[in-house]
């Protein structure tokens, strides 16, 4: 069993692993950056260290200094997250050179999955379907020469990619050469590698994926899918298990194609395949994240299973504690960006004035931010996840609008409203949510759909708040008048 | 008093009763909460105001109401482009004396990771460029400045 846990990560998953050490028994270890001093996961934790530098090359990705940090603090173990460390083999064998447990798969099964490229031909070989596309060695002219054979639309990827960066689609030969150049700066900038390969863009096509867990004692198991479809700027904005497009029978083949393609690399731990789906029902393997998801609480939510805490479990050495699965109900993720939707998804920044966040049965949230916080450019826009738990899928919708309606977040623009409207978008209720579908339904861009009602409401509201110096005003009212002076209780006697 | 709201200037006058204000048919209790009364139905707001800005959460929409003090003067489109966010600039398109087209990109700059385009809002000839690539720029600097064409 692991004893001291370093967690490698910060804000919302930080705050999850250091709450499942917690519940676990072990004790949690949380490193930050200058800039995140007083947030959220460096008060959960039993202990904060700071790291020494600036950016993220010097703080969250400085191997050597969580390495050093976690020695010096008799840590056993260290867990990633996701992100940030969390799929770097390097990093994973220097932890395990310094005499530490990893919590994740072998830094060969990361190598093997990490590389697109490599993890496209190893899955070819093991019988994992992929899809139909050219592998190339990079270099911008050999993209340029291996396009017309693959045909349009396409899609660049980076080889080392993930998280939508340095992926382009291309749909017409006229934008090849721009959008390679752009994509391979990108790949560059994010992971300091510009090699891109070239793939036939499927459109219409469904994002779905599935979780395993692996422990060391040669039981591999699948938790069900994932169903990812909606995303913006190829990054997943609402998740849901199980999916509307899977029956119990291609369910049971991508489970097994997912279990497959997890024993061909000896994994360990938590880990996700994801395919796509075509509308007649062919899957594709697309990549396996060798780490656990941000996505993970809808599969917890409907098998019962606390995946961080198999994490743990499985990284001490224990058996997985679940048993036969049976999936019940229905769960849905929102994510909540602090970003404009009516203006391309553009990030914003403020202070978080008021943050007041939905509850009630089935109503989840994991977060890393509380009322107060500033959200600054310095890290991902993602404030919060937004999860609930249904009987079944109409309720949870309905559970998910009502959720969005009562979270008040005043002071930074979020996409609340636009994640609010999908909830009863037909196609979303019709389950029809494909990975174009957001461009699909909005090619000019998503504003949202207010009432004149609620535009004269607000207006009205804005001018009373003005009038009434609201907010201000009201300190001193219950200061002065309502807070009744202690000294009048002195004589008070109770029998 | 008068707001912008979504690029748009708005004028409103409520009745006032008190703590009560109503508008359209539509009436506001003012408190130490904000209850919204729609014939009978009732809501409950949260409003707070940062700078000048009043943040409104009403019926599951957030808005904001930029108040507009009494004779200032509103800051018109000369054609300046500014950074949405943070960030670096990477690549620029234009050049100065250079005419551009509504829609044409002219810089394209990183912020959080992602790429974004600046792109001309209006046809016209660039007048003065303010940055070159690998520049950081704080959000809200004016990148470029663009003369509009005149028809």
């Amino acid at each position: 069993m692991l004893k001291r846990t370093l967690v490698a990560n910060r804000g919302e998953i930080a705050c999850r692993i250091l709450r499942a050490c917690k519940e676990a028994g072990i004790e949690g270890i949380a490193v930050y950056a200058a800039n995140d001093a007083d947030t959220l996961f460096t008060e959960i934790a039993d202990l904060s260290v700071q790291l020494v530098g600036d950016g993220l090359g010097e703080t969250y990705l400085n191997q050597q200094q969580i390495i050093d940090i976690a020695l010096a603090n008799n840590c056993d173990s260290i867990h990633p997250g996701f992100g940030f460390l969390s799929e770097r083999a390097d990093f994973a064998q220097a932890v395990m050179n310094a005499g530490m447990i990893w919590v994740g798969p072998s830094p060969a099964a990361i190598t093997k999955m990490g590389d697109k490229m490599t993890a496209r031909i190893s899955m070819k070989a093991a019988g994992v379907p992929v899809i139909p596309g050219v592998e190339v060695d990079g270099g911008l002219e050999e993209v340029l020469a291996v396009a017309p054979s693959v045909g349009y639309p396409l899609l660049l990827k980076a080889t080392a990619g993930g998280g939508g960066k340095g992926m382009r689609a291309v749909h017409a030969a006229d934008d090849l050469e721009s959008e390679a150049k752009a994509a391979m700066r990108e790949a560059l900038n994010a992971f300091g590698d510009d090699r891109i390969y070239v793939e036939r863009l499927l459109t219409g096509s469904r994002h779905i994926e599935i979780q395993v867990l692996a422990d060391k004692f040669g039981r591999t198991i699948h938790l069900g899918e994932r169903e990812c479809s909606i995303q913006r700027r190829h990054q997943k904005v609402f998740e849901e298990s199980p999916s509307v497009a899977l029956d119990s029978e291609l369910r049971e083949a991508m489970g097994e194609a997912a279990c497959s393609a997890a024993m061909a690399v000896n994994y360990e731990g938590a880990g996700t395949v994801e395919f796509l789906v075509t509308p007649k029902g062919e899957f594709f393997f697309l990549e396996m994240n060798t780490r656990i998801q941000v996505e993970h609480p809808v599969t917890e939510m409907v098998t019962g299973v606390d995946l961080v805490r198999e994490q743990l479990r499985i990284a001490g050495g224990e058996p997985m504690s679940c048993g036969p699965l049976s999936m019940r109900g229905h769960s849905i993720e929102v994510r909540l960006y602090a970003e404009d939707p009516s203006n391309n998804f553009l990030p914003a920044i403020g202070q978080l004035k008021r943050f007041i966040a939905p509850s009630g049965p089935g109503v989840r949230l994991d977060t890393g931010v509380r009322e107060g916080d500033f959200v600054t450019p310095n890290y991902d826009p993602m404030l919060a996840k937004l999860i609930v738990w249904a009987p079944s899928r109409e309720e949870a919708l309905q559970r998910m609008g009502r959720a969005l309606d009562e979270f008040v977040i005043l002071g930074c623009t979020t996409n609340v409203r636009f994640l609010r409207e999908l909830c009863d978008h037909p196609d979303v209720v019709d389950g029809w949510t494909t990975t174009d579908m957001i461009d699909r339904l909005w090619p000019d861009g998503w504003t949202p759909n207010l009432s004149v009602m609620v535009a004269d409401a607000g207006l009205l509201i804005a001018s009373a708040c003005e009038s009434t110096n609201h907010g201000k005003a009201i300190a001193t009212l219950s200061s002065s008048l309502e807070i009744p002076s202690p000294f009048s209780q002195l004589s008070r006697r109770y029998p | 008093m008068e707001f912008k709201t979504s690029g748009e200037i708005q004028a409103i006058e409520p009745v006032r009763d008190g703590l009560t204000f109503a508008h359209q048919g539509i009436c506001t209790h003012m408190g130490g909460e904000i209850w919204l009364d729609l014939g009978g139905r009732k809501h409950k707001a949260t409003a707070v105001k940062v700078g000048n800005i009043w943040w409104v959460h009403v019926l599951g929409h957030t808005l904001q109401y930029e108040l507009i003090e009494p004779g200032a003067v509103g800051a018109d489109d000369d054609g300046g482009l500014t950074a949405p966010m943070p960030g670096k600039i990477l690549e620029v398109m234009v050049s100065v004396g250079q005419s551009v087209k509504s829609g044409d990109a002219l810089m394209v700059m990183e912020a959080m990771k992602m790429e974004h385009k600046i792109v001309a809002g209006f046809d016209g000839t660039v007048e003065s460029l303010f940055f070159n690539p690998g520049d950081q720029v704080e959000q809200g600097t004016e990148l470029i400045s663009i003369t509009k064409s005149v028809i």
